[in-house]
């Protein structure tokens, strides 16, 4: 059935939110609420609980039909046998929609627990109120501080907006992003999908204005056929990545035909994907770093990278890794090779690109200045991947503040993506406390920053690979 | 034309012979090697003369799905002697190896000159509906499962992307010499079977194997389609 959108909308951005069901000694969705500038109240028969949830300063009342006004959100928190009788409440209160924790459905397969959620969902589609879940996390909304984990930022304008059928990785992939400096518009965990499906969601978020691009977490597809649809024509307005779990899992089909034997499951998944032009990534840690190149760098579908790295077997790891990502590593112009041959400490170095710079970075930093300048003015050049040095920065951030500055104007004067590499174990045999450190130092500038060259010219690439596919789509 | 699969449903089958799936191939446009249904020695050289020699007999029955295991396959056929020496010896083959099988009669078909054998197929994704695959046919195909896959409907960029998908590319453009395929000609038959099996939803499956693959066009050799069950 159709999905009545202003009344989901009322949900991903309430003004009021009721928690049903929360206990102590946590009371976890009132405190992960904390921040959320609109109304919260909860619903709560028990009187111990009620007493502990008036005493953190919060509203309780027996029954969602005695709330006064409208209410946009409930989140919903149960035991199983109860929920329908909450459900049945908020259809008939008309809330907005509701965000639905209880679990023990038909993830379960038990008879009882499938007999359940199917009573919730006819309740809920016949009452046309929109039902995120049941067995999920729910949603957070970073402007309006509506969270499911107290981790979860408040604040203005997000980049991403993230959509996981997996509450684990809702949660790892929207933490991820944050530690990498990328502000989370929204997420919104999924669970069971029961009422509203994958294709909803990407509907509404394709539509919606505070959302710049999407990231999803996905196994199974319900409305297979219209996720297509949508992601085909959306991934033109925004940039979609999908994280698809559970790809070599064998679909059960009969085969009767050449074509059919061949069209397993994930061959068609890649194959929806590259026809869709969206991102396939692989992993957590894949997707979020993904989302820090999608989000950190200006958009551009060039391939000609400068690699300045800083030893002579650093400059060629780099070289191998973001080549073999799709990138190219051209020779800079006799002026370029002229200016910087006035300067470049050449003994235990080289500015062929890649640049083995340690030796001439490493005495003067202007020097790396001076490299950024020649390579903005070389015409070959429409990237440039830096490995960072972080031997100092226990002592001070200033050197790698100094630096990021220069990196900085680099990109506002080109308008050319900007990659930072801090390798584990790094070239310099740098510690991973520290570096870990200073990844954190310059995501929080803004830079994507990997560790490992592999996955820098991985992440990278994949976001290229976009911009090129969206280019030749719309041309 | 008879409605083939009107005709298929009336009789409770989910296999189009081949001659049905040409004919329903052909009447979109799609370009394949006609087959005509002939029972007798006398209609078979007729459908001989009508399609021109050399010509290929095929034996057609809904009970026998692997025509070459029971004999049913003649190729290269020049004259009206040889098609009804042919016709004769294939019905004796066949009563031996497949007494219980009902005979339709054989398919007739022109001999196409040898080109570079591809496979283009449907089939019915359980979760996105109708996709199209596109590969070089005999051992990459069955081996080594190079090919390339799209989600009805495709568009003409989607086709050119499939072609050039494949690990076998270069055997198309031209490898050790040869002369390149007609890669537009390809893509063209790509997206007409892909409007063919979104205008035909009772389509299944489809597999055209081989299509021959010219310097100057591409031709359906062989076709088989199954119809999903009702």
């Amino acid at each position: 059935m159709p999905v009545d959108r202003a009344r989901l909308h009322r949900a991903l951005n309430p003004k009021t939110v009721v928690v049903v069901g929360d206990k102590g000694p946590n009371f976890q969705w009132i405190t992960n609420c904390a921040e959320f500038t609109g109304n919260l109240y909860s619903v709560q028969l028990d009187e111990k609980e009620a007493a502990g949830i008036e005493a953190k300063g919060i509203k309780n009342f027996r029954s969602l039909m005695e709330i006064p006004g409208e209410v946009d959100l409930v989140i919903c928190a149960v035991p199983r046998n109860v929920a329908p009788f909450i459900v049945a409440d908020a259809v008939k209160k008309q809330v907005g929609g509701m965000a639905m924790f209880t679990s023990g459905f038909v993830e379960t397969t038990e008879p009882i627990g499938i007999e359940l959620q199917g009573k919730i969902v006819t309740m809920a589609n016949e009452g046309g109120m929109p039902l995120v879940g049941p067995n999920c996390m729910g949603v957070y909304n970073r402007r309006l501080g509506v969270k499911f984990m107290a981790g979860q930022q408040k604040g203005e304008g997000g980049a991403i907006s993230i959509v996981s059928q997996s509450g684990t990785h809702g949660i790892g992939m929207t933490m991820g992003a944050q530690r990498l400096g990328v502000p989370v518009t929204r997420t919104i965990s999924i669970g069971n999908a029961a009422v509203l499906n994958e294709a909803d969601y990407l509907e509404y978020l394709l539509d919606d204005p505070e959302t710049p691009a999407i990231a999803m977490y996905l196994e199974g597809i319900r409305a297979g056929r219209r996720f297509f649809e949508l992601l085909r024509e959306g991934t033109k307005k925004k940039p979609v990545i999908i994280w698809r779990g559970g790809r070599t899992r064998a679909g059960a089909r009969a085969v009767k035909s050449h074509t059919a034997s061949l069209a397993s499951d994930d061959a068609v998944w890649m194959a929806l994907m590259r026809q869709c032009g969206a991102i396939s990534t692989e992993s957590l840690e894949d997707t979020i770093e993904t989302i820090a190149a999608l989000v950190h760098t200006p958009k551009s579908s060039k391939k000609n990278m400068a690699l300045v790295a800083m030893t002579g077997g650093q400059s060629v790891a780099i070289t191998d890794q973001f080549e073999r990502a799709g990138f190219e590593v051209p020779e800079l112009s006799d002026s370029s090779y002229q200016r910087l041959g006035e300067f470049f400490v050449t003994i235990g170095g080289s500015y062929r690109n890649p640049f083995d710079a340690s030796s001439t970075i490493g005495r003067e930093s202007d020097n790396l200045q001076k490299i950024l300048e020649i390579l903005a003015d070389d015409p070959a050049i429409e990237g440039v991947a830096i490995e960072l040095q972080t031997r100092d920065f226990e002592k001070s951030t200033e050197r790698l503040d100094g630096m990021l500055d220069l990196m900085k104007q680099y990109r506002d004067k080109t308008g050319q993506p900007v990659v930072g590499l801090i390798p584990t174990g790094g070239g310099m045999g740098d510690q991973e406390e520290i570096g870990s450190k200073a990844r954190v130092h310059v995501s929080n500038a803004g830079f994507p920053v990997y560790p490992s060259f592999r996955s820098g010219a991985t992440a990278l690439g994949r976001v290229r690979a976009y911009y090129e596919e969206l280019e030749a789509r719309t041309k | 034309m008879p409605d083939v699969i009107a005709t298929a449903r009336k009789q409770r089958r989910t296999l189009l012979s081949e001659v049905e799936a040409k004919d329903l191939l052909a009447e979109a446009g799609i370009p394949v090697a006609r087959a005509i249904l002939a029972k007798g020695q006398k209609a078979s050289v007729e459908a001989a003369e009508s399609v021109g020699y050399p010509v290929v007999m095929k034996i057609v029955s809904p009970d026998i799905a692997h025509k070459s295991d029971v004999g049913g396959v003649t190729l290269g056929l020049k004259d009206a002697k040889s098609v009804r020496k042919a016709y004769k010896e294939m019905l004796a083959r066949v009563a031996e190896a497949a007494p219980n099988a009902k005979i339709a009669g054989v398919a007739i078909q022109n001999m196409a000159p040898q080109g570079i054998e591809v496979i283009v197929g449907a089939t019915t994704d359980p979760q996105f509906g109708p996709v199209m695959m596109f590969g070089l046919g005999g051992v990459f195909v069955e081996v080594l499962k190079d090919v390339a896959f799209r989600i009805v409907p495709l568009e003409a960029r989607d086709a050119s992307q499939m072609v050039r998908e494949i690990k076998g590319l270069p055997i198309l453009q031209g490898a050790r010499g040869a002369q390149p395929a007609d890669l537009p000609a390809l893509e063209a038959l790509i997206v007409q079977v892909s409007q063919f099996v979104a205008a035909h939803p009772d389509i299944a499956e489809l597999d055209l194997n081989p299509v021959f693959s010219y310097p100057d066009g591409a031709l359906a050799v062989d076709a088989r389609i199954v119809l999903a069950s009702a």
